[in-house]
């Protein structure tokens, strides 16, 4: 066990610092969540994608015909320390880059994988159609149907939740070819162009406010049978979170913006005065308990997994920093006490943005896999309890 | 969370970090110490030191040559105190090894914190053969015959807690740490919490996995499900605050003050969840005598009560943060 890294790592830190000082956008530094309020994608968020993949910072530990420079997994932590410590997002916009890229390069025919570098550099814009209206957590139940008609599918069904949809080219869709098999083994991935005839988009407002999902209805749209992904009736192996050599430290983003969103409540608190009351002292203690334990999670599961080890932090991670984000944000709206409820940014100076944080906190532990799901995984396959019926 | 890196300024980088890889020798001392407190410090031991402390010596024959760690890497001590918190090991390994040997006394002894809130009792004094007794300017070193001692029961029989009195010439007090020494003990008392957490986890997961009800082992039902899930959650991130802060602590890292009152409060968090969720789990037969849960359930409590309460800790921290 030890603390630091050797004068190698620093100096490929350095490196790196040197960079971000020049290129990092200051509208992203401090943006964490990689949420905003901003809708669309916008201009500075496709500018600093490309810039990052440009100079081999996108995926460092891709060769750099793909935006990165061949990084080990300790350079890849580092690089994941100081975009988490800056609350530096790559993009405002991840399924191109983060999931379906890698999916591509992994699963795809030599022309899909073609389209891996666009999708890194943001020039080409995808949307993820997996969730269906009943089809959430129980993935594989979808229902959206694709078949098979000579050298084109016709694909008929509806997603839901897809985040990004109005504003991509190209959706990354799980299709159900096959209803006559158990359901993990009838999906296939299909890639639909957004612009096919047939699709209808009807954009869903957000909780916040705010539109950054979508419906998405098909209706007897045909996609060449060259655009699956994979192999036909194999969909369900392709899924979620596929850059695998960034798995070991994906979870500085989160713990580092829960980290911010601490440091913030203390400001709050020094600055309305609650930092006199016990009771708040102990909850902000407590706080700053968690979160540092949940960073030495973090670095114990890269401990493993930079030795090959499969690593169960993750699921602790997710469930435990997307339940303590909301809580947080909860606290600070009570800290601001009447203040908290004002939502017009002219009342005063950041009026209303904790209240956005708390909201956006919500889909924390939704999605991507549910705070109950993350516990069936932790107690089912991480301890081994009995499958439940 | 590592506050001396302040993100107002984006310029700085972190520049902790921490490798949790155990090396090949804190991997033997970890499976050696396993094997050795299994077969030597078994329940039925742990229940016969009750009433007979003469239990243990067997026991403490083997501790015995393991309290040099105390004046080796924190880290490594640790490891030990989780494999002994994970058995309840009796005796006075604790007292010598974290806190006699934490002023670097040799021989067996253990540290009497006089009028602390925190400490009010001495640990093991009764077992040792010198007491070291803090006074404002250090700490004076007597012969335990020469002091008073008035053992006073506790939940936990493993760990005895006594109250220290006495009067007369003593020699000069010894100045030391006690900054230091304390940090020390919260870690410390922290690591042989997780063990305790531990045993109480594996004990649970194997008995919802036996027990049957309505035709199905009770750990297929969701409820048992996620309340075991969160036991395990808040061990995992226990452990890592723990050894991140015996770590700080080895390398003279000044986040160690803050990590050592997080290990003391996540230890005590994930072994009192331990305990109160486990014996939920184990419905009826947690409550009895005769089961073994309560010896665990005992030391958990005891030990989140010894230097400093959760809340203790929790308003120590909130000093530093704020
Ligand atoms: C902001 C946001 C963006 C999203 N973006 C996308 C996207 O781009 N593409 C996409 O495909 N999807 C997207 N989703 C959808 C997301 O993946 C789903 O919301 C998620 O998987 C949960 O499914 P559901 O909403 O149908 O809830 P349900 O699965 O119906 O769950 C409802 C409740 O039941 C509980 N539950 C369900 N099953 C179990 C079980 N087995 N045990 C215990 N409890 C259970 C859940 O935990 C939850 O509390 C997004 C969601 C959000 C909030």
């Amino acid at each position: 066990m030890r603390l630091a890294w050797g004068p190698e790592e620093e100096a490929f830190r350095a490196e790196l610092v040197d960079f971000l000082d020049r290129h990092a956008p200051k509208r992203a530094l401090g943006l964490d969540f990689a949420t905003s309020e901003e809708e669309g994608i916008p201009e500075w968020s496709r500018q600093w994608q490309a810039t990052l993949f440009d100079h081999g910072w996108l995926v460092p530990g891709y060769p750099p015909e793909l935006g990165g420079r061949n990084a080990t997994p300790v350079q890849t932590l580092i690089f994941q320390e100081e975009m988490a410590a800056r609350g530096l997002p790559r993009s405002l916009h991840f399924p191109g880059w983060a999931i379906v890229a890698p999916s591509l390069l992994e699963f795809g025919t030599e022309a899909q994988k073609a389209l891996a570098p666009a999708s890194l550099r943001g020039d080409m814009v995808w949307c993820i159609g997996m969730s269906e209206p009943d089809a959430g957590s129980d993935l594989a139940s979808l229902k959206t149907r694709a078949v098979l008609d000579g050298d084109h599918f016709v694909v008929n069904g509806q997603k839901v939740w897809t985040s990004y949809a109005m504003w991509s080219q190209k959706c990354f869709c799980y299709t159900r070819t096959n209803p006559d098999v158990p359901k993990h083994k009838g999906i296939t991935v299909l890639i639909i162009d957004m612009d096919t005839p047939g699709i209808d988009i009807r954009p869903l407002r957000q909780i916040t406010g705010t539109t950054h999902f979508a419906e998405v209805f098909f209706s007897d749209v045909v996609v060449p049978r060259e655009n699956v992904v994979g192999e036909i009736d194999a969909g369900w192996r392709i899924t979620m979170g596929s850059l695998a050599h960034e798995r070991g430290g994906l979870w500085l983003q989160t713990v580092s913006g829960v980290d911010h969103a601490l440091t913030d409540l203390v400001g709050l608190a020094k600055r309305t005065g609650a930092d006199g009351n016990q009771a708040v002292r102990r909850r902000l203690a407590d706080a700053y308990a968690q979160v540092s334990a949940l960073r030495a999670l973090g670095y114990k599961g890269f401990s493993s997994f930079a030795q090959g080890s499969s690593a169960p932090e993750h699921s602790y991670l997710k469930l435990a920093t997307s339940e303590l984000q909301k809580s947080l944000f909860e606290l600070g709206m009570e800290l601001e006490g009447p203040a908290g409820i004002v939502v017009d940014p002219a009342h005063h100076e950041g009026a209303g943005r904790l209240a956005f944080s708390f909201f956006t906190s919500f889909a924390s532990t939704i999605a991507g896999g549910t705070s109950e799901i993350q516990r069936n995984i932790i107690a089912e396959r991480v301890l081994g309890l009995p499958r439940g019926k | 969370m590592v506050q001396r890196h302040e993100h107002d300024d984006p310029r700085e980088g972190l520049s902790l970090n921490v490798d949790f890889t155990l090396s090949d020798d804190q991997q033997l001392l970890r499976d050696t110490a396993r094997a050795l407190l299994d077969k030597e410090c078994p329940p039925s031991l742990v229940r016969a030191y009750q009433d007979d402390v003469s239990a243990a010596d067997r026991l403490w024959e083997h501790l015995l040559e393991w309290t040099e760690l105390g004046r080796g890497p924190l880290v490594d001590l640790c490891l030990f105190l989780e494999e002994a918190g994970a058995v309840l090991a009796p005796g006075p390994f604790f007292a010598t090894s974290v806190l006699w040997d934490g002023l670097g006394l040799d021989g067996i002894g253990t540290v009497a914190f006089i009028d602390d809130v925190t400490m009010p009792y001495t640990i093991d004094a009764d077992l040792v053969d010198q007491i070291a007794v803090v006074v404002p300017d250090g700490a004076v070193v007597i012969d335990r015959s020469r002091l008073t001692l008035n053992p006073v029961q506790t939940l936990d029989w493993t760990r005895h807690l006594v109250e220290v009195s006495g009067s007369g010439d003593f020699d000069p007090p010894r100045p030391f740490d006690e900054e230091a020494l304390r940090e020390r003990a919260y870690v410390a008392i922290a690591a042989e919490l997780l063990g305790t957490a531990r045993s109480l986890l594996e004990r649970t997961i194997a008995y919802a996995t036996e027990r049957h009800q309505f035709d199905r082992p009770i750990g297929s039902f969701q409820a048992i499900q996620h309340k075991i899930a969160d036991m395990a959650l808040v061990y995992e991130e226990a452990w890592s605050a723990v050894y991140y802060a015996a770590m700080c602590i080895d390398a003279g890292d000044d986040d160690r003050h803050r990590a050592a009152h997080v290990a003391k409060i996540m230890a005590g968090a994930a072994a009192t969840r331990a305990a109160k969720d486990g014996i939920q789990v184990h419905g009826g037969i947690g409550y009895t005598w005769e089961h073994d849960l309560h010896l665990y359930i005992r030391r958990a409590y005891q030990s989140e009560h010894l230097f400093g309460t959760s809340d203790w800790h929790r308003d120590r921290l909130a000093e530093l943060i704020l």
